[in-house]
Parts: structure tokens; C-alpha cells; sequence
């Protein structure tokens, strides 16, 4: 389809959809300045190839494929990520502006989530996707996107139990 | 996913961290980089386009020059009584006319090594319609035609009967104004 967006509607769609596709971006890499490479990467690439703005499972997905490559570019970096990863977290912390102790338990509960349940619930709760658009995105069926985020809820009020 | 709801709720109060303003500043310069990389190309391809036919045609003018100047040499040599040995046969191997015994041999010569022009053929062997255009400062529509020809050129020597021929492949671009009705 073509775009007929203008430059102020791309810059007005990136200020709206930053924050969560640098969360996004940091289920794969761990430092901020990366996850924004890729985030800067991934947009600038789906604004020149003049894919429609309103495909969001479109720039999802070029975000993660480029994540994706990122990691592959670097392999000896991404060995030491995940060394340095595995002696503190089992999985990356997710980068939020919390206010309280109950909103930082809840950071922590979604960063020790399992990988596949915690990508369907940053693209559900912080980028507002539809479980079709997060599927398009990862490339799975939208039933497994319904049924991952419904674990991933399960496993967080799990955790945020008190024992 | 009732259960849930109020999870989602609070969730949802947990901001994402915000991006450096330096990541906003790079996406602005590669917006910026785009258009002018964008304007570049639009000069590149409106410069194409209308020095093409320009270029095409200063080709065919100097190739034309070439042959007119091949024929001016090859007449002037005939004028200076040289013989062009490749296509003339040696007048020593020749028996001499009558018109030489009578003092006219001179002239008769020199006719014989002038060569006439015999003929010129010109073969479109393509013709490609490249679409409509407009050229440098003006608003009317032109056609752009593109043929393909083979030329040939023969001149011919009455006298000995050899004959000189000259063939080249040309391109030739026609820009024909289009006038909406």
C-alpha cells in the first residue's frame, strides 16, 4: 500500500511509539544505547522502504529482525551479555519509570517472566497491539498470542502473591 | 480474562522508560539526510533525462563529421592525382586509352579516380516509444522516440567501377511536442 504520510506524521508516530519499541528492543539487548540503535535502525528502515504507518505488526517485526541481527553481528558481545545475564537475572529487566515499592515488584515480577510471554505482553500492554498485529509481528498464530499473554498474566499474579 | 483485569490495569500505570532526546535528534537527521539524498536524486534524474538526447545527438553530429570529413580527404586526394591504391587498380597495369595518346590524359585520370556518390540507405530496425516528458523550462508534454537505425553510405567510380562503402549503426532520439485536445 502506498504512504501518503507526511514527515510530521512519521516524527508524530515515533514520538507516540518510542517508549515502547525501545521496550521492545530491550527484550533482546540489554543496554539502552543499543536497544535505541536498533530502534533508530528499524524505523528509518521501514520509513524508507514507504511502508504503510498504520502497519504496526510491520515495524514490529523489523525491530525484532533487527534485534535479531544485532545479536548475530556481535556474537563474542552477546556470549558476554548473556554470561553476565546469567549470573545476576534469568531474564532482561525491562526499562520503566515505576514510582513506588508495588510498582517496582511489578517491573521485576514482568522482567523474570519467560521470553515468549513477556514479548507478547510488552507488545500488548505497552504498545497497544492487537493479539492479530502481535502475531504478524512474530510471526505465530494469534491463538498462541492470546494464550501466551494469558500465561504471562497468570505467572505475574502467581508471583506477586504474598507468600 | 476477567480475573486479569486488574493486573492489566496496573501494568498499564508502569511507564516504559523514555527515549534520550538524542535518539529523537538522530531519527530528525535521518528524515533531514532522506530529503536531501531525495533531491539529489530528482536533480541526477531530471539531468538524465534531458542532457540524454543532448549527448545522443552530439554523437551522431560528430560521427556525421567524420564521414563528411572522410569524403572531403578522399576528394581531395583524387584532385592532387593520388591514387588510392586499396579499390583503384594501378593505371601502369592498364593498357592506355586512345584519349591519353591525344594529350587528354590528365583529365582522364583524374576521372577515373573520382568517386560519386551512389546511394545512402537508412534501416529503422527498432523503434521504442519511451513515454512523455518535459523538458527544461517548459510546460508542454513531448514524446520521447527512440530509433535505432543502420545507415549506409556508397560512393561509386564510374570510370573503374569500384565502390566505397561506409556502414554504421545510429541512435537516434525525436522528442515530438504533444498537444492535449
Amino acid at each position: 500500500m502506498d504512504n501518503v504520510a507526511s514527515h510530521e506524521d512519521w516524527k508524530s508516530c515515533f514520538s507516540e511509539v518510542a517508549p515502547g519499541l525501545l521496550l521492545f528492543a530491550r527484550q533482546w539487548v540489554q543496554s539502552a544505547a543499543d536497544a535505541e540503535d536498533v530502534v533508530q535502525e528499524a524505523f528509518v528502515k521501514f520509513w524508507r522502504r514507504n511502508h504503510n504507518i498504520e502497519n504496526r505488526a510491520l515495524l514490529y517485526a523489523a525491530v525484532r529482525s533487527i534485534a535479531l541481527d544485532f545479536i548475530r553481528r556481535d556474537r563474542r558481545r552477546a556470549r558476554r551479555e548473556a554470561t553476565v545475564f546469567a549470573e545476576t537475572e534469568p531474564a532482561i529487566e525491562p526499562q520503566f519509570e515505576w514510582g513506588d515499592e508495588t510498582q517496582s515488584a511489578l517491573a521485576a515480577a514482568v522482567g523474570s517472566l519467560p521470553h515468549d510471554q513477556r514479548e507478547v505482553l510488552v507488545l500488548k500492554i505497552w504498545n497497544e497491539l492487537t493479539f492479530n498485529e502481535i502475531a504478524g509481528a512474530l510471526g505465530i498464530s494469534q491463538n498462541t498470542a492470546a494464550s501466551r499473554y494469558r500465561y504471562a498474566l497468570a505467572n505475574l499474579k502467581k508471583s506477586l502473591q504474598p507468600q | 480474562m476477567n480475573d486479569f483485569s486488574e493486573l492489566e490495569d496496573e501494568l498499564k500505570k508502569l511507564r516504559p522508560a523514555q527515549p534520550s532526546p538524542i535518539l529523537f535528534e538522530r531519527i530528525e537527521e535521518a528524515f533531514a539526510d532522506r530529503r536531501v539524498s531525495a533531491a539529489a536524486s530528482a536533480r541526477w534524474n531530471w539531468w538524465r533525462l534531458t542532457q540524454t538526447p543532448y549527448s545522443l545527438g552530439s554523437g551522431l553530429a560528430a560521427a556525421a563529421v567524420l564521414v563528411l570529413f572522410a569524403v572531403i580527404s578522399l576528394e581531395r586526394r583524387q584532385d592532387r592525382g593520388e591514387k588510392i591504391a586499396q579499390i583503384s587498380p594501378a593505371p601502369e597495369a592498364r593498357p592506355v586509352s586512345p584519349a591519353r595518346r591525344n594529350g587528354s590524359g590528365v583529365q582522364g585520370s583524374t576521372s577515373s579516380n573520382r568517386f560519386i556518390p551512389a546511394g545512402a540507405t537508412q534501416v529503422v530496425y527498432n523503434t521504442r516509444d519511451e513515454g512523455l516528458q518535459f523538458a527544461r523550462g517548459s510546460e508542454q508534454p513531448l514524446r520521447r522516440l527512440r530509433y535505432q537505425t543502420h545507415q549506409t553510405w556508397q560512393w561509386r567510380n564510374p570510370t573503374t567501377g569500384a565502390s566505397l562503402r561506409v556502414s554504421y549503426p545510429s541512435e537516434e532520439v525525436v522528442l515530438i511536442p504533444v498537444s492535449g485536445q
